[in-house]
């Protein structure tokens, strides 16, 4: 009578979600009397009976307690029958076995108890292993079987018998061929594997649903399939990934691991084809919108340009800089901060700083390694201190605009080979010295705004070097030019052509 | 006799104030007395980590961002008012086509607007429409200028927000809270990345268009972080910032002597009463007197080149929005952390002749158009682009219905605010060039693809400028306050 009534209601869920919390007073209070009883019969500690009978009777309720809120749990279904069956038998074990040894060690009830004395200590015992293996078992229910182990290290792993680790784990190899990747086995399985597989395996179905077998996505869970072949957007699990991460039905559920946006579009681009088990990339149609969730999984050469790489200096690890070294700096009026939290290049700006010159210069040798981006313009400088960055191997930024620096300075620059940005705005710099500069692998900007560079040598050198931006600004002619572009009347005959 | 008439006087008004002495009163008072104690206490025990924050050189010591930042320096234009999406960037040849019909019911059900009541007609689009730039980017003949610089920005087009009146909505976009009290995005970054330049505020605003935003000067002030974090308004035409210079019969070395006395005074209350105000305040006594060099210096325009003015359609001495621009150029050219820019009178409802979305709107689009696209290339040029984040908008966007306020016909083509989908756009630090990212239904209606809502973009712009905008975050009240309270995801798709 009780049963559908508790399946029915919202209660039974609402109690049973504690178990979790429950449990561990069992656990705890029995350890613990277990612990003393030890103590007491060794003499190592001097405590009374009534305190380990005190302690027994709140294992006790708190072990029936986490049967009946276990048992309410477990109606919500989506776990392991025989796991399932094998847990409970020995919660309610535990809960058994305490009321029995306290009622031994009660003063009112022991005389009535037949053996008392004798049977006192195998319950005991029972009731704190069976504690250990059902809460086993219930990690076991929660996590999926093998989770406590499956990082055991070597030699212990091979002693236990348990298989090597598989490299499966929690994160997605890179693809060396995207293009003749299985869709299915190599893409959508190995996301599934990490985001979705915790609670939707073999031993643990939540919602009767298992993603580890195609056919078994396809068979889907309470609400249905998963997916409907060829209709990504409608498929269950897409709709789910793509809810507010605050709404019940989101999945993963808040909290967990998220799939990416693209890891969404994948999953859905493969549904859209008809969901095939044995396609490769190359096959299944090509959207355009697909392109760039591709490309992140390999090392993108086979889909063509992919976005750049984050410069490799920011990754390098350096030394700390010398706290004394940084104190000098900041004496001189300088601005020194650290890039970001996890490495040790820092920024060095000179904007409080007009009169620094060359002779300053030396007290950057100290943090050359650290120098990553040097903001020197509008100051003293000349070329002899180009001389000195060029010996700063990790600069990436350079600003010296509104300085006296020449060709003659730049060309030192040619070994920085993280040395991305480059501003020469208002120098002397002219067309040799940008020549010689442009061949620098790294280099991705040079500005050359209002020095002794010229517009063809600023074309001819962006034509040679297509990845490299080299940007001259406006004079009198370049502007008329722009304002008769946002002249209303021209722009539009310009649009009805496009 | 007259002494006593006294003494009877002021006994009746002693006893007067005894009988409105209430129980209430008395608890009060008390409460008052007891708390500020226990509050005296706490902040006392907290006081050390506060200081840190707010000492005198605290301002230029920049917290250590998580990672590495893409964005330097912010320069954020806000339009005050909310212009149209649908005249300008959001390009909808459906809404065209139900010009004039009513608007269907599920438009409506459930939905307040601010001033739309019944049922309204559609209204199509009063701009023309083409694509520009390699990447295709799709923008109306309002903005001719900004045309020329398509391919160096990227849009947001289904932007959301919750508040659909001017000044919550423009308190939630610079605070993250559309309730009074939070510090704006410009001082979490100036907290947080530090201000550069000594002889400047590290946030500057610059207000144009004759009437601050909405919700006043709480959209940039500092909220419960140091107040030395708040954005500093400085006026475009006459002094830059009043009272900044000195009084006739005041020479400089004066100033500073008067300067010195009272920092000195401050400084022996400091340490009598540890109260991280009062560095603050010194601190901003000192910045005010460099202040009386560099501000006017970096605010005066008469030393740029005419071609740059021409460029910006500025005239010397004009407190315009086109002057606000350049002057933002040359304040994050001086590494001014965080420039601030609003522009009143985008409220197109169609009620007069300044606001609406034909005529009223082409005029606020002619005086704003290409000075923006002037900064753009202006800041290009100079190398500063690519460290200097833009971002362009407002607090929300307009409906796709015409406002028929108090159920009658407008006098001029508008729009009611709209909270479910608008247009914003940003360019340089560290974002795409030539993208669009989201997309609204084919009324304009509603974003049905990759939605971005207020917190989100905050969150972004915190990720451009280094920062996890969950880990930044500042104790008040004895919790951790962040920027994007509990929500917000980084658009992370946009980031270049």
């Amino acid at each position: 009578m009780l049963y559908p009534l508790l399946q029915a209601s919202s209660w039974a869920m609402f109690v049973g979600r504690f178990h979790p919390a429950l449990v561990h007073f069992p656990i705890g209070f029995l350890l613990i009397a277990a612990l003393l009883e030890i103590g007491r019969r060794t003499g190592k500690v001097a405590v009374s009976e009534s305190a380990i009978r005190f302690i027994l009777f709140f294992s006790a309720i708190g072990a029936t307690l986490a049967c009946v809120a276990g048992y309410l749990l477990s109606l919500g279904g989506g776990y392991d029958e025989q796991l399932l069956d094998n847990h409970m038998w020995q919660g309610i074990g535990v809960a058994v076995f305490a009321w029995i040894a306290w009622l031994i060690k009660s003063d009112r009830l022991k005389s009535k108890v037949p053996y008392g004395s004798l049977i006192y200590l195998p319950a005991f015992l029972l009731a704190t292993i069976l504690t250990l293996t059902a809460g086993h078992d219930g990690g076991s229910l929660t996590h999926g079987q093998g989770y406590l182990t499956q990082y055991t290290p070597e030699p212990f792993r091979g002693l236990a018998g348990i298989p090597p680790l598989e490299e499966k784990g929690m994160e997605i190899k890179p693809l060396s061929d995207v293009q003749q990747a299985v869709v299915y086995n190599e893409i959508v399985q190995p996301i599934l594997q990490a985001r979705c597989a915790q609670c939707h395996n073999a031993s643990k179905q939540k919602g009767d649903l298992r993603v580890d077998q195609l056919a078994l996505l396809l068979k889907g869970g309470e609400g249905g399939p998963a997916f409907i072949p060829g209709k990504g957007s409608e498929s269950d699990m897409i709709k789910r990934c793509l809810l507010d991460e605050n709404d019940d039905d989101h999945m993963p559920p808040k909290g967990k691991p998220q799939l990416t946006t693209d890891q969404i579009e994948l999953i859905s681009w493969w549904i859209d084809q008809g969901a095939p088990a044995d396609k490769k990339v190359a096959e299944l149609k090509m959207t355009e919108a697909i392109k760039p969730a591709l490309a992140s999984l390999g090392q993108g050469a086979v889909l063509g340009k992919t976005k750049k790489q984050e410069s490799a200096v920011l990754s390098l690890k350096v030394p700390a800089a010398s706290e004394q070294a940084l104190e000098n700096l900041r004496k001189a009026g300088l601005i020194v901060n650290t890039l970001s939290q996890d490495q040790n290049l820092i920024e060095v700006s000179a904007v409080n700083a007009p009169n620094f010159d060359d002779k300053q210069m030396e007290l950057l040798k100290p943090v050359a390694e650290q120098i990553a981006w040097l903001k020197l313009g509008d100051t003293k400088i000349t070329d002899a201190a180009l001389e000195q960055i060029s010996k700063f191997p990790n600069l990436n930024k350079l600003h010296l605009e509104h300085t006296v620096i020449s060709d003659k300075g730049i060309n030192g620059l040619k070994g920085l080979k993280y040395l991305e940005y480059l501003n020469v705005v208002d120098t002397k710099v002219g067309d040799a010295g940008l020549k010689n500069v442009a061949g620098m692998k790294g280099l991705r900007s040079v500005y050359v705004w209002q020095s002794a560079v010229t517009d063809s040598a600023v074309s001819q050198v962006s034509k040679q070097n297509p990845d490299l931006l080299v940007v001259n600004g406006f004079n009198e002619a370049a502007v008329a030019e722009f304002l008769r572009a946002g002249d209303t009347t021209s722009t539009k005959a310009e649009a009805k052509k496009l | 006799m007259k002494e006593k008439n006294m003494e009877k006087l002021l006994k009746e008004l002693q006893h007067a104030d005894l009988h409105r002495q209430t129980r209430r009163h008395f608890l009060q008072s008390a409460g008052f007395g007891l708390g500020a104690l226990g509050l005296g206490s706490l902040l006392g025990s907290c006081s050390s980590s506060s200081t840190e924050t707010a000492g005198a050189t605290g301002i230029a010591n920049a917290r250590i961002p998580q990672f590495l930042p893409k964005a330097k320096r912010v320069i954020y234009i806000h339009m005050a008012g909310a212009p149209s999406q649908l005249e300008l960037f959001d390009y909808k040849p459906q809404l065209q086509k139900y010009h004039g019909q009513d608007c269907p019911a599920e438009f409506l059900e459930g939905k307040k607007f601010a001033f739309i009541q019944g049922v309204p007609k559609m209204l199509g689009a009063q701009s023309n429409f083409a694509q520009y730039g390699q990447s295709g980017a799709w923008m109306s003949d309002y903005v001719p200028y900004l045309q020329t610089v398509a391919d160096e920005i990227t849009f947001l087009k289904a932007m959301h927000t919750d508040q659909f009146n001017h000044a919550p909505a423009q308190l939630l976009m610079h605070t993250g809270s559309a309730r009074l009290g939070r510090p704006s995005l410009g001082a979490w970054s100036v907290y947080g990345l530090g201000s550069e330049n000594q002889n400047l505020p590290g946030f500057i605003v610059l207000a144009s268009g004759g009437q601050q935003p909405d919700a006043g000067k709480s959209v940039y002030g500092s909220g419960f972080l140091p107040s030395v974090y708040q954005g500093v308004q400085c006026r475009t035409g006459g002094d830059p910032v009043l009272y900044v210079s000195d009084p006739s019969g005041m020479n400089r070395d004066m100033r500073k002597q008067t300067i010195e006395a009272i920092n000195e005074i401050n400084r022996q209350t400091y340490e009598e009463v540890q109260d991280p105000e009062i560095l603050t305040r010194i601190s901003q006594y000192e910045m005010a007197f460099r202040m009386q060099m560099s501000v006017p210096e970096v605010m005066d325009v008469s030393k740029e080149p005419q071609f740059i003015l021409d460029m910006y359609g500025v005239k010397p001495g004009e407190g315009t929005f086109a002057m606000n621009c350049l002057l933002a150029r040359k304040l994050v050219e001086n590494d001014v952390r965080f420039v601030q820019l609003f522009d009143w009178g985008w409220d197109g409802h169609g009620t007069s002749k300044d606001h609406n979305v034909e005529g009223g709107l082409r005029q606020k689009c002619r005086e704003s158009d290409q000075p923006i696209a002037a900064l753009i290339k202006d800041l290009k040029m100079r190398g500063l682009l690519e460290e200097t984040l833009i971002i362009w908008g407002a607090e929300f966007g307009r409906t796709p219905m015409q406002e028929n306020r108090n159920g009658l016909v407008m006098p001029f083509m508008g729009r009611d605010h709209h909270l479910d989908a608008f247009t914003m756009w940003m360019a340089g630090g560290g974002v795409k060039q030539g993208f669009s990212h989201g997309e609204t239904d084919e009324l304009g209606y509603y974003g049905v693809k990759n939605r971005v809502h207020v917190h989100d973009l905050q969150a972004t712009i915190l990720h451009l400028m280094g920062f996890n905008h969950e880990k930044f975050t500042y104790p008040f009240q004895g919790r951790n306050f962040r920027l994007t309270d509990t929500e917000g995801k980084v658009v992370k798709e946009i980031v270049a």
